[in-house]
């Protein structure tokens, strides 16, 4: 039998008992990063220098440049993939009968438009890989919702014209330069996932969309705050003219400056009656101090917090302003 | 309605599952880990659990191996975003009931518990 690994990484999280082809196939597709230790029994943990062969295998990983072009080159296959994909009917894209069931055609389009889910894509990758995963998640994703309403309707499945015309882009000259990698992220960015999709129950309609899909860490682009909230600072919610609860908001005051677009986890704590309240949202409005009339920090816009904890937050106020 | 233990390092994947299941009108358990998943099903069987494989202190398939050994009646969905094909393989082999990669959707969980529970 061959040999099982265990793999450990910077956040503490485990894998195994893993065959060293699974370790090699995550490590190679950037899936498993940042590992610090291994172990054969799950129980005695070295770093991965006294495995020779996690070694090797981390030491293989491509270098930022070669990956770069790697990227620019899985661009142009991704797009020759959604041309053919263009060509074929609904059930032939997605390599079923035609006349399936609407589970059969969702079961193969989540397999499917996983593969190009953009966020995949990391920060700093070729910017053509994003744009191609995105052509084609998009592709896919109104090609479903197609698919849905023609069944739904009673109707046989046929692909939509403007489903058809998606743009794609003339396969790139192969000796092109490559453009330059952007600049890094700011130091401090923390893992997390992508916007909260909560909703009412049942389930709103799906659109397939990127920001319906959940659950997947990066560990690149976002910041992490956690904020302790009491009586007297609970103005952060109140106090911006434009970045406020009633817009959907919250302004941090803080001598941290966060670009614009900055995508941030934001875990409050309310200390009276306490409770935890974990959103997602984006920097709309930052001021580093360059305007000294406006209080310095960070505007960020919550994505779906959910009425509850939206009602939650408001009866905190009020109770906040009678004090 | 069923009882399902929700296992994720992850606080917002838990919340989210959270959101999601209890609008269905399913009781949830939750845990941070593998070991605090074996903790939580000593004290209440729960008929499905959603498991992550990739967590601190003890990893996922460690995790369903002992859940499988102890608590057979437990169906076992994995949850995970780390999709090797032949790491998919070995939760099955090892007794999981379906592997749903991250990111996932609503309409995907839904339906594989759905699917989880009825078999």
């Amino acid at each position: 039998m061959a040999s099982s690994y265990w793999i450990g990484d910077a956040e503490g999280r485990v894998l195994g008992p893993v065959a060293l082809d699974v370790v090699q196939e995550l490590v190679a597709t950037g899936r498993l990063q940042d590992v610090t230790r291994a172990s054969t029994d799950g129980n005695h943990w070295a770093p991965p220098e006294h495995f020779p062969e996690i070694l090797a295998l981390l030491l293989n990983a491509p270098k930022p440049e070669a990956l770069f072009e790697l990227e620019r080159q899985e661009a142009g296959r991704v797009w020759d993939q959604l041309r053919a994909m263009q060509g074929k009917l609904p059930h032939e894209v997605f390599g079923i009968e035609e006349g399936a069931a609407v589970d059969a055609y969702r079961n193969c389009f989540f397999k499917l438009v996983k593969r190009f889910y953009p966020d995949r894509v990391r920060v700093q990758a070729h910017p053509d890989l994003r744009r191609a995963y995105s052509d084609a998640f998009h592709f896919l994703s109104r090609l479903m919702v197609h698919i849905e309403t023609e069944l739904a309707a009673g109707r046989a499945v046929r692909a939509m014209p403007a489903i058809r015309d998606t743009p794609v882009p003339a396969p790139a000259p192969r000796l092109a330069p490559p453009a330059q990698p952007p600049p890094a992220r700011p130091e401090g960015s923390k893992a997390a996932m992508r916007p909260l999709p909560r909703g009412p129950v049942p389930l709103p309609r799906a659109t397939y969309e990127p920001r319906e899909f959940v659950g997947l860490q990066r560990h690149d682009d976002r910041v992490e705050v956690t904020v302790r909230v009491t009586a007297q600072n609970s103005t952060m919610f109140t106090q911006h003219p434009l970045v406020n609860i009633q817009s959907g908001g919250v302004f941090l005051a803080s001598r941290t400056s966060l670009p614009l677009g900055t995508p941030v986890d934001v875990v409050f704590h309310f200390d009276n009656p306490a409770r935890e309240i974990k959103a997602r949202g984006r920097v709309i409005l930052e001021n580093a101090g360059a305007d000294p009339r406006a209080p310095v920090g960070f505007g960020v816009r919550l994505v779906a917090l959910p009425d509850a904890e939206k009602s939650f937050v408001q009866a905190f106020l009020a109770r906040a302003a009678k004090r | 309605m069923a009882t399902i233990l929700i296992v994720d390092d992850d606080a917002f994947v838990r919340t989210l599952l959270r959101d999601m299941l209890a609008g269905q009108g399913h009781a949830l358990l939750e845990a941070e880990d593998g070991r605090e998943a074996l903790d939580v099903l000593r004290a209440r069987t729960p008929e499905l659990v959603l498991l992550d494989l990739f967590m601190p202190r003890l990893s996922g398939l460690e995790a369903l191996a002992a859940i499988r050994q102890r608590w057979p009646s437990a169906r076992v969905l994995v949850i995970s975003s780390l999709d090797s094909e032949r790491l998919v393989r070995e939760a099955i082999e090892a007794g999981a009931a379906g592997f749903i990669t991250k990111p996932f959707h609503p309409v995907e969980i839904t339906t594989a518990v759905a699917r989880a529970l009825a078999n």
